[in-house]
């Protein structure tokens, strides 16, 4: 019997011995592992957004997209994120909703500016969003909705126009796992409290979504992506409790008026 | 790691066949089953179950073949599972992943090289012994049990 002990004990110290020989490789440069994810990324998010604008009206408006950039901005450079790999598109359409699509393509529609109350609530989803590209949800959806057999075969010139269709119906109206939503929840409450934006704007705003407003519901995209949003909202505001900030205005309310308006009269 | 110990008795052509195919059928499996690692154990297994009363010599090989393939089965689970999670779920390609994967191949190499070594020295009649599991084998396995050419 001691020898069978000995001998497992031996074989058990070669496997770890094997393992830690191993660790000490380093197989993601070897590979060429990340460069290959992020060429990967790269070509299905060009693929897509070249797709999805030639159906979609880009706005090209300062008075819009410069508060917005502001915004995101301030955010980016409050946590360390990079401002210039994040290609920011407003598109003119009225559901409320904004989406990620990936190679850090970050998505707003109209009507999501027409829905904010201020620029905390607008702040909020847009920090929700750059948490979904920063924690590399996007690829990690599309792989789980379409496979990643169909997104290499994208990649290689051969993926239809179906496919990509697919692709971005899943991106834009499909939910993301609610573990997965949660996380980007949290992060974003991060990102704020780091920008010196009121986080429990964004709860309130996913509250009202929650609320089911029947006359706009078909027009609240983010509500089908974005569900359990009251439940959310009670959680987001109960970890905004646990942390210290000092809430600060980004932009000017003369800006902000001129946003608003503009977006309504889109 | 092997070693060809006297059996008790000289097995005749037949039981030699038999307990080759106990090695055999996890090489099949391993051909069929990749990458599912469960099935290798399922193939030993019923040929296990096939011979648990059989002759000593191929009981006891049956056995040390269905020994061998449950510490791979092991380690392979949770390469395969590793994999599933980083392609469907939240894990995501790394160095210690890699690393696992690497040292998984080679034991399984390993493993897959001895195993066609020993079936075609069972079937020549030789003992194969091999280390831990044929030890471990010695223990389950007595002369006593099932049909018995001494």
């Amino acid at each position: 019997m001691d020898k069978i002990v000995f001998r497992l004990i031996g074989i058990v110290s070669l496997f770890s011995i094997s393992l830690w020989a191993a660790n000490q490789m380093n197989w993601m440069e070897l590979f060429g592992v990340e460069e290959n994810i992020s060429s990967t990324e790269q070509k299905v998010g060009e693929l897509l957004w070249e797709f999805y604008s030639a159906n979609n009206t880009e706005v090209t408006k300062d008075d819009l997209l410069l508060p917005i950039d502001s915004i995101l901005t301030k955010i980016c450079e409050s946590n360390s994120i990079e401002r210039d790999e994040i290609k920011l598109h407003l598109i003119n359409n009225d559901e409320v909703n904004a989406f990620a699509l990936p190679n850090n393509h970050l998505v707003i529609y109209s009507g999501l500016l027409v829905a904010v109350k201020n620029e905390a609530e607008l702040s909020g989803v847009i920090g929700h969003e750059i948490a979904h590209l920063q924690m590399d949800h996007v690829m990690k959806k599309l792989v789980k909705e379409i496979g990643l057999a169909v997104i290499i075969t994208m990649t290689s010139g051969n993926g239809n126009s179906q496919v990509l269709l697919e692709s971005i119906k899943t991106l834009t109206s499909s939910a993301y796992d609610r573990s997965l939503e949660e996380e980007a929840d949290f992060k974003s409450v991060d990102y704020l409290i780091k920008a010196d934006i009121d986080p429990t704007a964004f709860a309130n705003f996913l509250y009202t979504l929650g609320g089911n407003n029947p006359d706009a519901e078909e027009l609240m995209s983010w509500v089908s992506t974005h569900p359990y949003s009251k439940e959310r909202a009670e959680e987001i505001v109960n970890y905004s409790q646990k942390k210290n900030y000092k809430a600060k205005q980004v932009l000017d309310s003369a800006t902000w008026h001129i946003l608003k308006k503009e977006a309504e009269r889109l | 790691m092997i070693s060809t110990p006297k059996f008790a008795y000289k097995p005749n052509e037949h039981e030699a066949e038999k307990a080759s195919y106990s090695y055999l059928m996890s090489l099949i499996a391993v051909i069929v089953g990749l990458p599912i690692p469960i099935i290798n154990l399922f193939a030993t297994f019923f040929f296990y179950l096939a011979n648990r009363n059989g002759t000593y010599y191929v009981r006891w090989h049956a056995t040390q073949a269905l020994l061998s393939q449950l510490s791979l089965v092991f380690i392979n689970s949770y390469g395969f599972w590793w994999t599933v999670s980083i392609i469907f779920g939240d894990e995501s390609v790394s160095n210690h992943y890699i690393s696992y994967l690497f040292v998984v191949i080679i034991f399984n190499f390993t493993e897959f090289i001895a195993t066609i070594y020993s079936s075609i020295q069972t079937r020549k009649g030789k003992h194969i012994h091999w280390w831990l599991y044929g030890d471990v084998t010695d223990i389950i396995c007595k002369p006593g049990n099932g049909q018995n050419s001494i």
